[in-house]
């Protein structure tokens, strides 16, 4: 039985980053996060944020944007289009790596 | 399969999805906290205030409010408007000052029409039981305790367990006193409800998002 080698995106498939996209994702087109929200529901330090940030931007997967409320500074944080098309088939890829598990046969 | 870049260990599939799943279930429940503790100490003050009027009026104007045992209905109503209108702020400001959009507003107004449900429902019931009516008022605060104390417990049980066990101490708060201090009972339970709902208050800002 031969199988398609299932290729990961691995910008994608890194635990932080992966969180990080999956708020993003979850989210409708439209809305956007708080920085300061991503990093406490994900327990995250600053530095460590902003790095995969960073990555996930050069990527093109998500927009990062800094505004003034208040004369206090904002960051905020969205999908972009090719971002959630990028995590649409990393989960697709995703289903058929767990598939692909299953149905390997055992040996004795 | 995984990458280890940023020093962390490899994402087999499984963890992947477990992951994605995780992760969207503390988005949901964080966005359905936002302004939690601010809201909390906020109806912690509320009710304290109410159960402190309640003490002060008993014991140093007793006899002007025999005449008038209607005049805590209106007192306690205008507390639960200003803690509604409050509550409302707060949560508007929060979600706008963490997740601004389509999404978070849904979950403001579903939080919005549960607590809403609540309260409606913590007045209703006193109501079907027959205990408004000067002779059985004085029960009406045991009912409505209890039917508040419960809706904590419900949003505890949905998203953060803590929240059950707040909603338990301001239930104890009220009960105990309320059995065993005698004429102390609202001083007591004004100061035992400030402190559950200030414990609350402080585990919501170490462990949450607002």
């Amino acid at each position: 039985m031969t199988q398609e080698a299932v290729v990961l995106n691995e910008t994608i498939h890194q635990s932080t980053r992966l969180r990080i996209m999956s708020m993003l994702v979850s989210q409708p087109e439209t809305d956007r996060l708080a920085y300061g929200f991503i990093q406490k529901v994900l327990d995250l330090t600053g530095g460590n944020l902003t790095t995969h940030l960073r990555k996930l931007e050069d990527a093109g997967y998500l927009f990062i944007a800094k505004e003034f409320h208040n004369s206090k500074p904002r960051t905020w944080v969205r999908a972009t289009p090719e971002g959630r098309r990028a995590f649409a088939e990393y989960l697709a890829n995703l289903d058929k790596a767990l598939n692909h598990r299953w149905s390997i046969p055992t040996h004795s | 399969m995984g990458t280890t870049d940023g020093g962390t260990a490899a994402l087999t599939p499984e963890e992947g999805w477990s992951t994605i799943h995780d992760t969207l279930d503390r988005t949901r429940s964080s966005i359905y906290m936002a302004g939690a503790s601010k809201i909390l100490i906020l109806w912690g003050v509320i009710v304290s205030l109410g159960y402190f009027w309640q003490y002060g009026y008993q014991t140093m104007a007793n006899d002007f409010f025999a005449d008038r045992p209607w005049i805590p209905l209106p007192v306690w109503i205008a507390l639960g408007i200003g803690g509604i209108a409050g509550s409302g702020i707060i949560g508007h400001r929060a979600t706008s000052r963490l997740a601004p959009g389509v999404d978070i507003r849904r979950a403001g107004i579903r939080v919005g029409l549960f607590w809403l449900a609540v309260v409606t429902a913590s007045f209703l019931i006193p109501g079907a039981a027959g205990l408004w009516n000067a002779e059985l008022a004085a029960r009406i605060p045991h009912v409505v305790v209890g039917v508040i104390g419960l809706g904590y417990v419900l949003f505890g049980i949905i998203f953060r367990p803590a929240l059950a066990i707040v909603g338990l101490g301001i239930a104890a708060s009220f009960y105990l006193p309320s059995y065993l201090a005698g004429d102390a009972a609202p001083a007591m339970a004004g100061a035992a409800t400030l402190l559950v709902a200030g414990a609350g208050w402080a585990w919501i800002r170490k462990n949450e998002v607002a």
